[in-house]
């Protein structure tokens, strides 16, 4: 039985890796690649940030420095590749580069910061955030200033024919680092290290009770965390052949905490599944909409206020289910789709009324909600939307109270079955 | 350096500083009590703002400098109550995390009713002539007022907190909440209402300082950070270490910026001059005066990591 | 196990929504116009937006060109370099030939590289990039490309036509430059000082401030202090958005008296902020044309009207009226809806100005040459201006004209040429 489930998991460690493999046969426009990229990019930037925030219990708000301080320092080494200063360097060792820088950068910031946990941390890592972006503007002879740096990847030796023009061959250069760190990190959990990275977080006076130096753990968890940022600002560089002051800035820090978030810190996958949706929502809301940030801040407040585990936590709530009676599946099926209608009934009389408002603030009257025209001029359609969208909060309250019966009984059913 | 600059640096200082007390005064009470780093501060800052443009066009400025801050408060209040409150036992983070969101919300709702562009609140005509004149510059009476008011509204709160019993069941459950409930008062109610205080305190600084620095829908995010700086530094819960602290904020940031001298100056007060022509010399050609910016930031890191309960925190951040 | 499950779930989900992909060749001409419409700029990119929506639709209701119409897709970058990147990958992905934006040099100078990458990779569906309004003068220097063209005069040739005006005004003696601290204000500040020094040798630079970009200082008073201790009775800006509007309410209210030489002091989109406060000092400015000139020909005046009627707004650059116009004219001239072949035919290309003259795309470097108007703001003429639904009481006087020769500047520019 054992062996089996373990072949299972295998296969699916396989099934995985084919399809990302196959992705760019899929999509072969360049700006899905570019998300995908992208996806990559973040995927490792949240993993290594979770290292501190899910794993350590350190709230960092500075973590863009070394992902921001990593790119720069990769375009400038791409640029002397451009230059010929060292034509052999070959490219995909970059994100060792990135790697190292991070680390260094890790190794004395984490030195000073590490002293003090919890707010004080934060607010330290705040400062320091605040700082190197502002010294990004003032340098302007490293940073270039807003303007950020430009260079071009397809250069230098073509390794194994490599050039990197395509964006596809950049997809798997990510690809494979993703896959790479990410593994390394999910082992790093594994070690004693990552045990004690745990133990200092939960509980730090028996951890140092037991003979641990905290600090000396929270430092080396820091480095770490900042060589894999490192690493994905190296890599964000490379994707992008370009590298600007915001990718230092509080708005990429926030960026990353919320990916970590929202997708669950309790969890190894959590921030995967975070940086994967976040970056959808962020490119796909705003190219639907003005107001795309409110319905952003909406959706973060509400995941904050009702599921705080985060995406992966919603789903890893089923777990207990599945192990034990997945037969109790069916019971759940219905309310399930009684509440997702309501959900959907609320989210469109809402945006609508949302975007209704906004068209106000424009000189056209008319504009179109889920691909209708309507008329912001038509005191019906107002009443309409209103209406619905006080259906759908109706709808979501009651619903929300039934599925939560159901799930309670579900429960128990299988505490029952504990008991038994 | 002359008498002259030391007195504009002085004077100049005191009303910036003042008015980072102002901006900072109300999360430091929340900060202080509750432990929430209020991102979203400086959104309340900027309602207030809004707020104190949109009455202030249907009526006069008086009557909006008395109800929006109301306004605001019951605002931050009712967040307490219906947001925060609900997600205080997800811990600290989560807390932050919602403040941050509603951060988001609030830009965009304010960017949906107003606009993007600032909206043009004026200071009122009142005050609006220049009341005293140091060496040729005019200090027009509306800054003296706001001057004014910030020192009245330290020594308010100052004196409802030490002397008052509000004051004392406020201090008592910052750190002992059971005990104070135990002994019969609403530690929630407390809660939200010192909540909405804080946040008619910013809003109460935005719609005093919305019409001298411009109300836009970015000023909250510009001075998010540097609220932060000075509670920080103040001290947790300090409203007279808030004070210092926006002071002496104030006054470096001014003095740095009246200093012209760079460390091409110091190379050639120690006798070898940087090439200008060299790499060097993009970096030592840089002027303390364009390193200001940074100033606030340095010191919140050296307070933390040298002193973490700041200037007169009673306990580490 | 379970983990890998919901993570190929999710996937999987996620694919299905991205499949959504559209290809067109036919139909309407489409320019892309990325800019930023949410965030902290997004009243920059909506102005821009706005104007250059407008000026299409003018273009579309005289008969397109050649029978198409021009659709103008609005793309929101937030002000992000690398979602400029993206929205430039999925115009193109598209099928998007053509691109405008202005709002941000970062973004012109990232959509400039980007083009030349793509360009030179894919010979035959080659991107042209209309600059509307990004003014670092390398992208007609030593960034300069084939496809890429500016319509707006540079920050060389913006600050060459302050000096010019300031050399011929006896009143300035002293001059105190008030610049921030990025690439932009640098520029300025480093153009400024060279080209005083060199066309305006009685003007003495008394003072030289960055300050730091952006709105992030709240506090005016300390700068101002130091330019009335320095004795300037002149202050040159390249200050923009919040760095100019709080500089001159805090000016006003110190009572200093001094003239204010810029180019963006007096942007619309600040002015609801300053209101008569502007008028306090005067303050004058370079631009392409008067914004509120009465005796503007009557096809500008029905232009105008239709720009107030559409937006509720003045129109305050003429630029995108010329580009529309030119680029019309390049196609016709062309006839051909290539990129390749327009931007051929846009060297050199000439259009007509408001005043009856013309203005000169030069095919060194792609710059556009125009002559300017040094203008003072004063209380309202004929005409006033009008932003957004709110009337400002003011208006603008010319004070001097600056022939194209004063701010034709030579280009280090090499053009490749494919």
């Amino acid at each position: 039985m054992y062996s089996l489930k373990k072949n299972y998991k295998l296969i699916l460690y396989f099934f995985l890796i084919f399809t990302l493999l196959f992705l760019p046969f899929l999509f072969t426009s360049s700006f899905a690649l570019t998300l995908f990229c992208k996806m990559g990019v973040l995927i490792i930037f949240s993993v290594a940030y979770n290292m501190l925030l899910g794993q350590t219990g350190l709230l960092s708000f500075g973590h863009a420095i070394y992902f921001g301080l990593a790119g720069y320092a990769s375009i400038h080494f791409l640029s002397g590749i451009n230059n010929n200063y060292f034509p052999s360097l070959p490219i995909f060792i970059l994100p060792f580069i990135g790697a190292f820088i991070g680390l260094a950068l890790g190794f004395v910031i984490g030195y000073l910061s590490t002293k003090r946990v919890g707010t004080a941390f934060a607010m330290i890592s705040l400062g320091f955030c605040e700082l190197v972006t502002a010294l990004t503007l003032i340098f302007v002879v490293f940073f270039n200033g807003e303007d950020g740096i430009q260079a071009d990847r397809v250069t230098g030796n073509n390794y194994f024919g490599l050039t990197y023009g395509p964006q596809n061959e950049v997809y798997y250069l990510i690809l494979f680092w993703c896959i790479f760190s990410v593994l390394i990190m999910y082992l790093l959990t594994r070690t004693p290290f990552g045990r004690m990275c745990n133990a200092v977080r939960d509980n730090q006076q028996r951890a140092e009770f037991v003979g641990y130096d905290v600090r000396k753990i929270r430092w080396m968890a820091f480095s770490l965390s900042a060589m894999f940022a490192g690493a994905a600002g190296s890599l964000h560089a490379i994707n992008y052949e370009h590298i600007g002051f915001e990718s230092v800035s509080l708005a990429q820090s926030g960026m990353v905490l919320f990916m970590a978030y929202i997708g669950g810190v309790g969890n190894f996958l959590g921030p995967i599944l975070g940086a994967i949706s976040l970056t959808y929502l962020d490119t796909m809301l705003s190219d639907m909409t003005e107001a795309w940030v409110l319905y952003f801040g909406i959706i973060f407040v509400i995941v904050i206020a009702y599921a705080p585990q985060g995406l992966a936590g919603l789903i890893l709530m089923h777990d207990p289910i599945i192990r034990n009676k997945p037969s109790l599946l069916k019971k759940l099926a219905i309310p399930y789709v009684f509440f997702g209608i309501s959900i959907l009934l609320l989210v469109v009389g809402f945006t609508s009324l949302i975007e209704l408002i906004h068209s106000l603030k424009s000189n056209h009257s008319v504009l179109k909600v889920y691909w209708i025209e309507i008329s912001n001029q038509n005191f019906l359609i107002w009443i309409m939307f209103i209406l619905l969208t006080i259906l759908g909060i109706l709808a979501c309250k009651r619903s929300y109270t039934q599925t939560k019966t159901v799930w309670d009984e579900v429960i128990e059913d299988i505490k029952l079955g504990f008991i038994k | 350096m002359s008498i002259e600059v030391l007195l504009f640096i002085i004077f100049n200082g005191l009303l910036y500083g003042m008015f980072l007390f102002m901006l900072s005064s109300g999360l430091t009470l929340i900060f202080g009590m509750m432990g929430i780093l209020n991102f979203a501060h400086a959104s309340f800052f900027m309602i207030g703002a809004y707020l104190g443009y949109q009455i202030s066009l249907y009526s006069n400025f008086w009557i909006a400098i008395f109800f929006a801050p109301i306004i605001v408060g019951y605002m931050g209040a009712m967040v307490e109550k219906y947001g925060l409150r609900n997600i205080h036992k997800y811990g600290h983070i989560a807390e932050l995390l919602f403040t941050f969101g509603l951060f988001y919300i609030i830009e965009e709702l304010v960017q949906m009713i107003w606009g993007k562009t600032p909206v043009s609140y004026k200071v009122p005509e009142l005050l609006n002539f220049p009341l005293i004149q140091i060496s040729g510059m005019d200090y027009p009476a509306y800054s003296i007022f706001r001057l004014v008011l910030s020192i009245l509204i330290f020594l308010a709160i100052y004196r409802v907190l030490s002397k008052t019993k509000t004051g004392l069941i406020i201090k008592a459950s910052l750190t002992n909440p059971e005990i104070v409930a135990a002994l019969g008062h609403n530690v929630p109610r407390v809660f939200s209402n010192v909540f909405g205080f804080g946040c008619g305190l910013a809003g109460l600084a935005g719609v005093m300082a919305g019409n001298v620095i411009g109300t836009e829908p970015s000023m909250a995010l510009l001075l998010g950070p540097i609220v932060f700086v000075v509670v920080v530094t103040g001290g947790l819960g300090s409203i007279k270490g808030a004070l210092v602290a926006s002071l002496i904020i104030g006054m470096m940031q001014t003095a740095a910026v009246s200093l012209e001298l760079n460390l091409n100056n110091a190379f050639q007060y120690l006798g070898f001059n940087v090439d200008v022509n060299s790499i060097l010399n993009h970096f030592t050609s840089i002027t303390i005066s364009q390193l200001s910016p940074i100033v606030p930031y340095l010191l919140l890191i050296i307070i933390l990591i040298a002193r973490p309960r700041g200037l007169f925190g009673k306990r580490d951040v | 196990m379970q983990k890998f499950k919901i993570l190929l779930i999710t996937l999987f989900g996620f694919i299905y929504l991205t499949a959504c992909e559209k290809k067109e060749s036919t139909g309407p001409i489409k320019i892309a116009a990325i800019e930023p419409l949410s965030g902290p700029y997004a009243a920059v990119g909506k102005d821009i937006i706005d104007t250059v929506t407008y000026s299409a639709s003018v273009i579309n209701k005289n008969g397109g060109i050649n029978g198409r119409m021009i659709e103008i897709v609005p793309m929101d970058n937030a002000m992000k370099a690398e979602k400029t990147t993206e929205l430039l990958r999925k115009a193109i992905d598209d099928g998007i030939r053509f691109i405008t934006q202005g709002g941000g040099s970062s973004h012109a100078l990232n959509i400039i590289k980007q083009l030349e990458k793509y360009n030179s990779r894919n010979p035959g569906k080659e991107v042209l990039f209309l600059n509307n309004s990004a003014v670092t003068t390398s992208f007609t220097n030593e960034d300069c490309t084939f496809f890429h063209f500016r319509f707006d005069s540079n920050v060389d040739m913006k600050v060459a036509g302050l000096v010019s005006h300031m050399s011929k005004d006896n009143s300035v003696k002293k001059v105190y430059l008030f610049n921030q601290n990025y690439v932009y204000g640098q520029t300025f500040r480093k153009t400024a000082t060279r080209m005083l020094e060199k066309n305006a040798p009685r003007i003495k630079i008394v003072g030289d401030e960055l300050i730091q970009p952006f709105g992030k200082v709240q506090d005016f008073n300390p700068y101002i202090t130091k330019i009335k201790l320095s004795g300037a009775d002149t202050v040159l800006t390249g200050n923009w958005g919040p760095d100019a509007y709080r500089f001159v309410n805090a000016l006003k209210d110190s009572g200093l008296k001094v003239k204010l030489f810029g180019i963006y002091i007096s942007q619309p989109a600040g002015m609801a902020a300053m209101g008569k406060n502007l008028l306090f000092n005067d303050v004058v400015v370079v631009k392409e044309f008067n914004p509120t000139n009465s005796n503007a020909p009557s096809w500008y005046k029905e232009f105008e009207k239709g720009h107030i009627e559409a937006t509720g707004w003045t129109p305050d650059a003429d630029r995108m009226r010329f580009m529309f116009e030119m680029f019309k004219s390049a196609i016709e001239k062309s006839n051909s809806f290539e990129p390749k072949d327009i931007a051929y035919a846009l060297e050199g290309m000439e259009g007509k100005s408001i005043d009856g003259g013309k203005v000169v795309m030069r095919a060194d470097d792609h710059q556009i040459h125009f002559d300017m108007q040094a203008l003072l703001l004063s209380e309202k003429q004929e005409q006033s201006i009008l932003y957004r639904n709110q009337d400002f009481d003011m208006s603008y006087v010319n004070v001097g004209n600056i022939p194209m020769e004063d701010i034709t500047l030579d280009t280090s520019c090499e053009m490749k040429r494919p």
